[in-house]
Protein backbone atom coordinates (compact mmCIF):
# COMPACT_ATOMS: atom_id res chain seq x y z
CA UNK A 1 0.00 0.00 0.00
CA UNK A 2 0.93 3.43 -0.72
CA UNK A 3 0.33 6.61 1.05
CA UNK A 4 0.59 9.31 -1.23
CA UNK A 5 1.53 12.96 -0.06
CA UNK A 6 0.56 16.28 -1.30
CA UNK A 7 3.80 17.13 -3.89
CA UNK A 8 6.07 19.93 -1.68
CA UNK A 9 8.63 21.95 -2.61
CA UNK A 10 10.95 23.27 -0.43
CA UNK A 11 12.56 26.83 -1.38
CA UNK A 12 16.11 26.44 -2.20
CA UNK A 13 17.49 29.72 -1.07
CA UNK A 14 21.26 29.43 -0.04
CA UNK A 15 24.28 27.59 -1.10
CA UNK A 16 27.72 26.88 0.17
CA UNK A 17 30.54 24.80 -1.15
CA UNK A 18 34.13 23.81 0.13
CA UNK A 19 35.43 21.60 -2.77
CA UNK A 20 39.03 20.37 -4.28
CA UNK A 21 37.14 22.45 -7.38
CA UNK A 22 37.16 25.77 -5.15
CA UNK A 23 36.01 27.16 -1.63
CA UNK A 24 32.58 28.59 -2.39
CA UNK A 25 29.83 28.25 -4.81
CA UNK A 26 30.85 31.03 -6.98
CA UNK A 27 34.22 29.61 -7.78
CA UNK A 28 33.65 25.97 -7.36
CA UNK A 29 30.82 26.37 -10.26
CA UNK A 30 33.04 28.40 -12.29
CA UNK A 31 36.04 25.93 -11.98
CA UNK A 32 33.65 23.19 -12.97
CA UNK A 33 32.07 24.60 -15.75
CA UNK A 34 35.26 26.43 -17.31
CA UNK A 35 38.41 24.31 -16.67
CA UNK A 36 38.49 20.97 -18.83
CA UNK A 37 41.16 19.02 -16.22
CA UNK A 38 41.29 18.69 -12.74
CA UNK A 39 43.33 21.01 -10.13
CA UNK A 40 42.76 19.83 -7.30
CA UNK A 41 44.55 16.51 -6.82
CA UNK A 42 47.37 16.35 -4.41
CA UNK A 43 49.46 13.78 -3.04
CA UNK A 44 49.11 13.95 0.90
CA UNK A 45 51.92 12.76 3.28
CA UNK A 46 49.15 10.55 4.80
CA UNK A 47 49.11 8.75 1.57
CA UNK A 48 52.51 7.84 1.06
CA UNK A 49 53.37 4.49 -1.44
CA UNK A 50 49.84 3.35 -0.98
CA UNK A 51 48.97 1.99 -4.17
CA UNK A 52 46.29 4.87 -4.18
CA UNK A 53 48.53 8.04 -2.93
CA UNK A 54 46.40 10.74 -4.41
CA UNK A 55 43.17 12.27 -3.49
CA UNK A 56 41.09 15.73 -4.07
CA UNK A 57 41.97 17.94 -1.56
CA UNK A 58 41.20 21.18 -0.95
CA UNK A 59 44.15 23.78 -1.25
CA UNK A 60 42.75 27.46 -0.91
CA UNK A 61 41.44 27.01 2.37
CA UNK A 62 43.16 27.65 6.10
CA UNK A 63 39.98 26.77 8.75
CA UNK A 64 42.07 27.92 11.40
CA UNK A 65 42.25 31.31 10.05
CA UNK A 66 38.75 31.47 9.12
CA UNK A 67 37.30 30.01 12.10
CA UNK A 68 40.13 31.00 15.10
CA UNK A 69 41.50 28.49 17.10
CA UNK A 70 39.07 28.49 19.93
CA UNK A 71 36.19 27.50 17.34
CA UNK A 72 38.52 25.39 15.10
CA UNK A 73 40.07 23.36 17.75
CA UNK A 74 36.31 21.38 19.06
CA UNK A 75 36.12 20.14 15.42
CA UNK A 76 37.98 17.56 12.93
CA UNK A 77 38.27 19.09 9.39
CA UNK A 78 34.89 17.88 7.99
CA UNK A 79 33.33 19.45 10.81
CA UNK A 80 35.43 22.99 9.90
CA UNK A 81 34.17 22.80 6.19
CA UNK A 82 30.47 22.14 7.31
CA UNK A 83 30.44 25.36 9.46
CA UNK A 84 32.65 27.29 6.90
CA UNK A 85 30.11 25.80 4.06
CA UNK A 86 26.70 26.80 6.08
CA UNK A 87 28.24 30.19 7.41
CA UNK A 88 28.21 30.54 2.90
CA UNK A 89 24.77 29.17 2.82
CA UNK A 90 22.97 31.22 5.13
CA UNK A 91 24.86 34.25 4.21
CA UNK A 92 23.95 33.75 0.67
CA UNK A 93 20.12 32.95 1.71
CA UNK A 94 20.39 36.73 3.31
CA UNK A 95 19.09 34.78 6.69
CA UNK A 96 20.60 36.36 10.07
CA UNK A 97 20.93 34.22 12.90
CA UNK A 98 20.81 37.43 14.91
CA UNK A 99 17.32 37.94 14.19
CA UNK A 100 15.76 34.21 13.17
CA UNK A 101 13.45 32.04 15.14
CA UNK A 102 16.35 29.87 16.45
CA UNK A 103 14.35 26.59 17.18
CA UNK A 104 12.59 26.65 14.02
CA UNK A 105 15.22 25.83 12.11
CA UNK A 106 17.11 22.39 11.82
CA UNK A 107 20.49 21.31 10.51
CA UNK A 108 20.84 17.84 8.80
CA UNK A 109 24.49 16.80 7.64
CA UNK A 110 25.67 13.64 6.37
CA UNK A 111 28.86 12.27 6.72
CA UNK A 112 29.97 8.46 5.95
CA UNK A 113 33.19 8.74 8.10
CA UNK A 114 33.19 11.72 10.32
CA UNK A 115 36.68 12.41 12.28
CA UNK A 116 38.14 9.18 10.95
CA UNK A 117 41.45 11.41 10.21
CA UNK A 118 41.65 12.46 13.84
CA UNK A 119 40.37 8.79 15.20
CA UNK A 120 43.44 7.18 12.80
CA UNK A 121 45.95 10.24 13.99
CA UNK A 122 45.12 9.38 17.58
CA UNK A 123 45.07 5.70 16.88
CA UNK A 124 48.48 5.86 15.95
CA UNK A 125 49.57 8.15 18.95
CA UNK A 126 48.17 5.45 21.65
CA UNK A 127 50.24 2.86 19.95
CA UNK A 128 53.28 5.16 19.36
CA UNK A 129 53.24 6.91 22.78
CA UNK A 130 51.01 5.10 24.45
CA UNK A 131 47.22 5.48 25.79
CA UNK A 132 48.40 8.37 28.60
CA UNK A 133 48.90 10.83 25.64
CA UNK A 134 45.73 10.12 23.89
CA UNK A 135 43.78 12.99 23.16
CA UNK A 136 40.44 13.37 25.46
CA UNK A 137 38.54 15.13 22.20
CA UNK A 138 38.32 11.28 19.81
CA UNK A 139 34.23 11.00 20.73
CA UNK A 140 33.51 14.56 20.50
CA UNK A 141 35.49 15.00 17.10
CA UNK A 142 35.13 11.44 15.47
CA UNK A 143 31.28 11.43 15.91
CA UNK A 144 29.60 11.73 12.51
CA UNK A 145 26.94 14.29 14.26
CA UNK A 146 29.54 16.34 14.88
CA UNK A 147 29.27 18.02 11.62
CA UNK A 148 25.91 19.07 12.31
CA UNK A 149 26.55 19.80 15.87
CA UNK A 150 29.09 22.22 15.35
CA UNK A 151 27.41 24.28 13.04
CA UNK A 152 24.27 25.02 15.64
CA UNK A 153 26.78 25.95 17.99
CA UNK A 154 28.53 28.37 15.56
CA UNK A 155 25.29 29.55 14.11
CA UNK A 156 23.35 29.63 17.19
CA UNK A 157 20.86 26.62 15.70
CA UNK A 158 18.28 25.64 18.61
CA UNK A 159 15.90 23.25 16.36
CA UNK A 160 16.26 19.40 15.46
CA UNK A 161 19.47 18.80 14.36
CA UNK A 162 21.54 15.27 13.35
CA UNK A 163 23.66 13.53 11.38
CA UNK A 164 22.63 11.26 8.63
CA UNK A 165 25.29 8.07 7.48
CA UNK A 166 24.66 6.12 5.02
CA UNK A 167 27.89 6.02 3.25
CA UNK A 168 27.93 7.42 0.16
CA UNK A 169 24.63 8.62 -0.47
CA UNK A 170 24.67 10.52 3.33
CA UNK A 171 24.27 13.92 1.51
CA UNK A 172 22.00 12.95 -0.33
CA UNK A 173 19.62 11.89 2.28
CA UNK A 174 20.10 14.37 4.50
CA UNK A 175 18.98 16.96 1.75
CA UNK A 176 15.86 14.38 0.97
CA UNK A 177 15.43 14.06 5.29
CA UNK A 178 15.33 17.68 5.22
CA UNK A 179 12.93 18.12 2.44
CA UNK A 180 10.21 15.73 4.57
CA UNK A 181 10.73 17.47 7.71
CA UNK A 182 9.99 20.74 6.10
CA UNK A 183 7.28 19.24 4.47
CA UNK A 184 6.14 17.75 8.30
CA UNK A 185 6.44 21.25 9.24
CA UNK A 186 8.83 20.25 12.10
CA UNK A 187 11.20 23.68 10.88
CA UNK A 188 11.17 26.16 8.84
CA UNK A 189 14.50 26.35 7.54
CA UNK A 190 16.89 23.39 7.25
CA UNK A 191 20.39 23.51 6.44
CA UNK A 192 21.08 20.06 4.42
CA UNK A 193 23.81 18.48 2.75
CA UNK A 194 27.12 16.71 3.58
CA UNK A 195 30.47 16.86 4.78
CA UNK A 196 33.40 14.70 4.43
CA UNK A 197 37.44 14.68 5.45
CA UNK A 198 39.19 11.24 4.91
CA UNK A 199 42.63 11.94 4.80
CA UNK A 200 43.31 9.22 7.02
CA UNK A 201 46.05 6.31 5.86
CA UNK A 202 44.08 3.66 7.91
CA UNK A 203 40.53 4.06 5.70
CA UNK A 204 42.37 4.84 2.40
CA UNK A 205 44.90 1.40 2.48
CA UNK A 206 41.51 -0.90 3.07
CA UNK A 207 40.31 1.06 0.23
CA UNK A 208 43.15 -0.02 -1.67
CA UNK A 209 43.28 -3.60 -0.26
CA UNK A 210 39.39 -3.77 -1.66
CA UNK A 211 40.37 -2.63 -5.34
CA UNK A 212 37.54 0.40 -5.36
CA UNK A 213 39.88 3.00 -5.36
CA UNK A 214 42.07 3.99 -8.85
CA UNK A 215 46.08 3.22 -8.75
CA UNK A 216 46.76 5.45 -11.88
CA UNK A 217 49.95 6.41 -9.82
CA UNK A 218 51.62 7.91 -13.21
CA UNK A 219 48.62 10.14 -13.77
CA UNK A 220 46.55 11.08 -10.74
CA UNK A 221 44.68 14.38 -11.74
CA UNK A 222 43.36 12.11 -14.86
CA UNK A 223 42.61 8.63 -12.41
CA UNK A 224 39.11 9.59 -12.10
CA UNK A 225 37.08 9.35 -15.16
CA UNK A 226 33.50 8.56 -15.12
CA UNK A 227 31.75 6.53 -17.90
CA UNK A 228 34.88 6.44 -19.69
CA UNK A 229 36.17 2.99 -21.30
CA UNK A 230 39.53 3.25 -18.87
CA UNK A 231 38.03 4.14 -15.74
CA UNK A 232 39.45 1.93 -12.93
CA UNK A 233 38.26 2.99 -9.95
CA UNK A 234 36.77 6.10 -7.79
CA UNK A 235 39.49 8.72 -6.08
CA UNK A 236 38.75 9.89 -2.97
CA UNK A 237 38.23 13.35 -2.54
CA UNK A 238 37.21 15.71 0.94
CA UNK A 239 34.84 18.98 1.22
CA UNK A 240 31.37 20.10 2.17
CA UNK A 241 28.16 21.26 0.48
CA UNK A 242 25.11 22.66 2.41
CA UNK A 243 21.39 24.11 1.10
CA UNK A 244 19.50 26.26 3.07
CA UNK A 245 15.90 25.07 2.09
CA UNK A 246 12.45 26.67 3.63
CA UNK A 247 9.02 26.00 3.58
CA UNK A 248 7.57 27.94 0.68
CA UNK A 249 5.89 30.28 1.90
CA UNK A 250 8.32 31.19 4.48
CA UNK A 251 10.87 32.20 1.90
CA UNK A 252 7.88 34.03 0.13
CA UNK A 253 7.15 36.08 2.80
CA UNK A 254 10.44 37.30 3.76
CA UNK A 255 11.03 37.99 -0.06
CA UNK A 256 14.22 35.51 -0.68
CA UNK A 257 15.11 34.17 -3.82
CA UNK A 258 13.88 30.89 -4.47
CA UNK A 259 17.47 29.77 -6.22
CA UNK A 260 15.47 25.97 -7.13
CA UNK A 261 13.01 23.66 -5.36
CA UNK A 262 13.57 20.37 -4.00
CA UNK A 263 10.56 19.03 -5.23
CA UNK A 264 10.84 14.89 -4.84
CA UNK A 265 12.73 12.38 -2.63
CA UNK A 266 13.31 8.82 -2.74
CA UNK A 267 15.10 6.06 -0.65
CA UNK A 268 15.93 2.74 -1.28
CA UNK A 269 17.68 -0.12 0.20
CA UNK A 270 19.46 -3.02 -1.89
CA UNK A 271 18.66 -5.45 0.63
CA UNK A 272 22.08 -7.24 -1.43
CA UNK A 273 25.85 -6.65 -0.42
CA UNK A 274 27.95 -4.79 1.70
CA UNK A 275 30.16 -2.69 -1.15
CA UNK A 276 28.52 -4.09 -4.71
CA UNK A 277 25.38 -2.12 -5.99
CA UNK A 278 22.56 -4.67 -6.90
CA UNK A 279 24.09 -5.78 -9.98
CA UNK A 280 20.45 -4.97 -12.59
CA UNK A 281 20.03 -1.30 -10.39
CA UNK A 282 16.37 -2.26 -9.07
CA UNK A 283 17.78 0.00 -5.59
CA UNK A 284 18.22 2.81 -6.89
CA UNK A 285 15.67 2.70 -10.17
CA UNK A 286 13.27 2.17 -7.12
CA UNK A 287 14.27 5.18 -5.43
CA UNK A 288 14.10 7.03 -8.59
CA UNK A 289 10.66 6.23 -9.77
CA UNK A 290 9.62 7.34 -5.65
CA UNK A 291 11.28 10.32 -5.65
CA UNK A 292 9.69 11.03 -9.41
CA UNK A 293 6.12 9.91 -8.11
CA UNK A 294 6.82 12.08 -4.85
CA UNK A 295 7.32 15.19 -7.13
CA UNK A 296 4.60 14.43 -9.56
CA UNK A 297 7.09 14.68 -12.60
CA UNK A 298 7.17 12.67 -15.81
CA UNK A 299 10.08 11.11 -17.05
CA UNK A 300 10.03 12.96 -19.92
CA UNK A 301 10.37 16.12 -17.88
CA UNK A 302 13.80 15.77 -16.64
CA UNK A 303 16.44 17.05 -18.52
CA UNK A 304 19.59 16.92 -16.55
CA UNK A 305 21.08 13.96 -14.48
CA UNK A 306 23.58 14.76 -11.65
CA UNK A 307 24.67 11.15 -11.83
CA UNK A 308 26.73 9.32 -8.76
CA UNK A 309 28.46 8.80 -11.86
CA UNK A 310 32.06 7.11 -9.52
CA UNK A 311 34.48 6.14 -12.18
CA UNK A 312 34.23 2.27 -10.42
CA UNK A 313 33.69 -0.02 -13.38
CA UNK A 314 30.34 -1.54 -11.68
CA UNK A 315 28.57 1.69 -10.66
CA UNK A 316 28.80 3.58 -13.73
CA UNK A 317 27.47 0.93 -16.19
CA UNK A 318 24.48 -0.45 -13.69
CA UNK A 319 23.57 3.22 -13.10
CA UNK A 320 24.02 4.55 -16.69
CA UNK A 321 21.31 1.49 -17.60
CA UNK A 322 18.75 2.45 -14.95
CA UNK A 323 18.48 6.05 -15.90
CA UNK A 324 18.24 5.09 -19.71
CA UNK A 325 15.59 2.40 -18.39
CA UNK A 326 13.75 4.78 -16.39
CA UNK A 327 14.00 8.18 -17.64
CA UNK A 328 15.10 7.17 -21.50
CA UNK A 329 17.64 8.53 -23.45
CA UNK A 330 16.36 12.39 -24.52
CA UNK A 331 18.23 14.14 -21.28
CA UNK A 332 21.69 14.99 -20.72
CA UNK A 333 23.69 13.23 -17.84
CA UNK A 334 27.37 14.02 -16.20
CA UNK A 335 29.14 13.33 -13.39
CA UNK A 336 30.78 16.38 -11.49
CA UNK A 337 33.39 13.69 -9.36
CA UNK A 338 36.19 13.77 -12.05
CA UNK A 339 36.24 17.52 -10.20
CA UNK A 340 35.57 17.46 -6.86
CA UNK A 341 36.78 13.90 -6.18
CA UNK A 342 34.38 11.17 -5.07
CA UNK A 343 33.55 13.04 -1.72
CA UNK A 344 31.82 10.19 -0.19
CA UNK A 345 29.04 11.56 2.22
CA UNK A 346 29.97 14.80 1.03
CA UNK A 347 29.23 13.60 -2.28
CA UNK A 348 25.30 14.35 -2.03
CA UNK A 349 25.37 17.69 -0.12
CA UNK A 350 28.15 19.12 -3.22
CA UNK A 351 26.24 17.82 -6.58
CA UNK A 352 22.52 18.88 -5.06
CA UNK A 353 24.40 22.19 -4.82
CA UNK A 354 25.89 21.77 -8.70
CA UNK A 355 22.60 20.46 -9.74
CA UNK A 356 20.79 23.93 -8.45
CA UNK A 357 23.25 25.93 -9.87
CA UNK A 358 22.21 23.91 -13.20
CA UNK A 359 18.84 24.68 -13.18
CA UNK A 360 19.76 28.05 -12.60
CA UNK A 361 22.26 28.44 -15.30
CA UNK A 362 20.70 26.23 -17.44
CA UNK A 363 23.91 24.95 -18.08
CA UNK A 364 25.15 21.41 -17.94
CA UNK A 365 28.36 21.03 -15.96
CA UNK A 366 30.67 18.81 -18.42
CA UNK A 367 32.09 15.63 -17.15
CA UNK A 368 35.87 16.13 -16.94
CA UNK A 369 38.33 13.30 -18.04
CA UNK A 370 35.86 11.50 -20.17
CA UNK A 371 37.51 10.80 -23.23
CA UNK A 372 35.78 7.90 -25.19
CA UNK A 373 32.63 7.00 -23.02
CA UNK A 374 31.88 3.51 -22.49
CA UNK A 375 30.35 1.94 -25.46
CA UNK A 376 27.65 0.14 -23.39
CA UNK A 377 26.17 3.14 -22.19
CA UNK A 378 23.09 4.63 -23.98
CA UNK A 379 23.01 8.06 -23.06
CA UNK A 380 24.14 12.00 -24.01
CA UNK A 381 26.98 12.11 -21.59
CA UNK A 382 28.12 15.78 -21.19
CA UNK A 383 31.99 16.14 -21.98
CA UNK A 384 34.68 18.34 -22.73
CA UNK A 385 32.77 21.65 -21.83
CA UNK A 386 30.04 22.54 -20.25
CA UNK A 387 26.65 22.47 -22.48
CA UNK A 388 23.74 25.30 -22.24
CA UNK A 389 20.58 23.33 -22.45
CA UNK A 390 16.80 24.34 -21.77
CA UNK A 391 15.09 22.42 -18.88
CA UNK A 392 13.20 23.35 -15.66
CA UNK A 393 14.32 19.56 -13.93
CA UNK A 394 16.81 18.11 -12.73
CA UNK A 395 17.40 14.50 -11.01
CA UNK A 396 20.41 14.00 -8.66
CA UNK A 397 21.32 10.46 -7.80
CA UNK A 398 23.55 8.92 -5.12
CA UNK A 399 24.04 5.21 -3.85
CA UNK A 400 26.16 4.12 -0.95
CA UNK A 401 27.93 0.92 0.19
CA UNK A 402 25.58 -1.32 1.99
CA UNK A 403 22.88 -0.35 -0.68
CA UNK A 404 21.99 2.66 0.35
CA UNK A 405 19.82 4.49 -2.53
CA UNK A 406 18.59 7.96 -2.78
CA UNK A 407 16.98 10.05 -5.75
CA UNK A 408 15.78 13.82 -5.33
CA UNK A 409 14.28 16.32 -7.86
CA UNK A 410 15.19 19.14 -8.58
CA UNK A 411 12.74 21.91 -10.28
CA UNK A 412 13.60 25.86 -11.43
CA UNK A 413 12.81 28.55 -8.60
CA UNK B 1 60.99 27.16 28.82
CA UNK B 2 59.42 27.64 32.38
CA UNK B 3 56.22 26.39 33.12
CA UNK B 4 54.68 29.97 33.01
CA UNK B 5 55.74 30.62 29.71
CA UNK B 6 54.78 26.70 28.51
CA UNK B 7 51.30 27.26 29.78
CA UNK B 8 50.86 30.59 28.43
CA UNK B 9 52.31 29.49 24.70
CA UNK B 10 49.73 26.84 25.19
CA UNK B 11 46.78 28.77 26.02
CA UNK B 12 47.06 31.30 23.01
CA UNK B 13 48.48 28.64 20.69
CA UNK B 14 46.34 25.87 21.01
CA UNK B 15 43.43 27.35 22.68
CA UNK B 16 42.78 30.52 20.80
CA UNK B 17 43.41 32.79 24.48
CA UNK B 18 44.23 36.35 23.95
CA UNK B 19 47.55 37.11 25.40
CA UNK B 20 46.71 40.21 27.35
CA UNK B 21 43.68 38.18 28.92
CA UNK B 22 46.41 35.58 30.90
CA UNK B 23 46.90 36.92 34.42
CA UNK B 24 48.22 35.04 37.38
CA UNK B 25 44.84 35.50 39.18
CA UNK B 26 42.28 35.21 36.38
CA UNK B 27 40.53 31.61 36.83
CA UNK B 28 40.85 29.49 33.84
CA UNK B 29 36.92 29.43 32.89
CA UNK B 30 37.42 33.11 32.24
CA UNK B 31 39.55 32.06 29.62
CA UNK B 32 36.75 29.51 28.36
CA UNK B 33 38.89 26.73 29.65
CA UNK B 34 36.27 24.15 30.49
CA UNK B 35 36.64 20.65 31.68
CA UNK B 36 37.40 18.92 28.21
CA UNK B 37 39.82 21.92 27.56
CA UNK B 38 41.84 21.31 30.45
CA UNK B 39 41.85 17.46 30.04
CA UNK B 40 43.52 18.38 26.65
CA UNK B 41 45.63 21.06 28.43
CA UNK B 42 47.05 18.48 30.54
CA UNK B 43 47.96 16.04 27.93
CA UNK B 44 50.24 18.90 25.95
CA UNK B 45 51.52 20.08 29.03
CA UNK B 46 52.56 16.23 29.76
CA UNK B 47 54.18 15.84 26.26
CA UNK B 48 55.70 19.23 26.14
CA UNK B 49 57.56 19.19 29.70
CA UNK B 50 57.75 15.20 29.54
CA UNK B 51 56.10 15.32 33.06
CA UNK B 52 53.14 13.08 34.43
CA UNK B 53 50.27 15.24 35.63
CA UNK B 54 47.90 12.62 36.40
CA UNK B 55 47.26 13.22 40.26
CA UNK B 56 47.05 16.89 39.66
CA UNK B 57 43.58 17.66 40.20
CA UNK B 58 42.59 20.64 37.73
CA UNK B 59 39.37 22.61 37.37
CA UNK B 60 38.11 25.47 35.65
CA UNK B 61 37.56 27.25 38.81
CA UNK B 62 41.80 27.07 39.61
CA UNK B 63 43.41 30.10 38.83
CA UNK B 64 46.47 30.23 35.34
CA UNK B 65 48.53 30.72 38.43
CA UNK B 66 47.74 27.66 40.44
CA UNK B 67 47.87 25.41 37.24
CA UNK B 68 51.46 27.38 36.73
CA UNK B 69 52.66 26.12 39.82
CA UNK B 70 51.33 22.81 39.71
CA UNK B 71 53.17 22.28 36.59
CA UNK B 72 56.68 23.72 38.06
CA UNK B 73 56.37 21.22 41.32
CA UNK B 74 56.21 18.32 39.15
CA UNK B 75 59.11 19.63 36.95
CA UNK B 76 60.76 20.55 40.02
CA UNK B 77 60.20 16.98 41.18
Amino acid sequence: MTARQQPFSAAVTGLGLVTAAGVGAKAAWHTITHDCAPGGVSRPDELMDLPCDFMYTVGDLDPAEVLGVATQRLMDRFSQFAVIAAREAVADAGLEPETWDSARVAVVIGSAHGGVSFYDEQHTTMLQRGARRVSPKLAPLSVINSAASSVCTDLGVHGPSFGVATACSSGAVAVGTAHQLLRAGVCDIAIAGGAESTIARLLVASACQMKAVSTRRDKPSAACRPFDVERDGFVVGEGAGLLVLERPEHARARGATVRAQVSGYGASSDAYAAVAPDPDGTGIERALRTALADAEVAPGDVGYVNAHGTSTVVNDLIEAMMLERVLGDHLLVSSTKAMTGHTLGAAGGIETALTVLALEHQLVPPTANLEVPDHRIPLDLVRQEARPARFDCAVKTSLGFGGHNAALVLTRG
Amino acid sequence: MNAAEVVNDLLVQRFGVAKADIRFETPLRKLKMDSLALEELRVLIEVQLDIDLDEVALTSRDTVGALVSAVDGKVAA
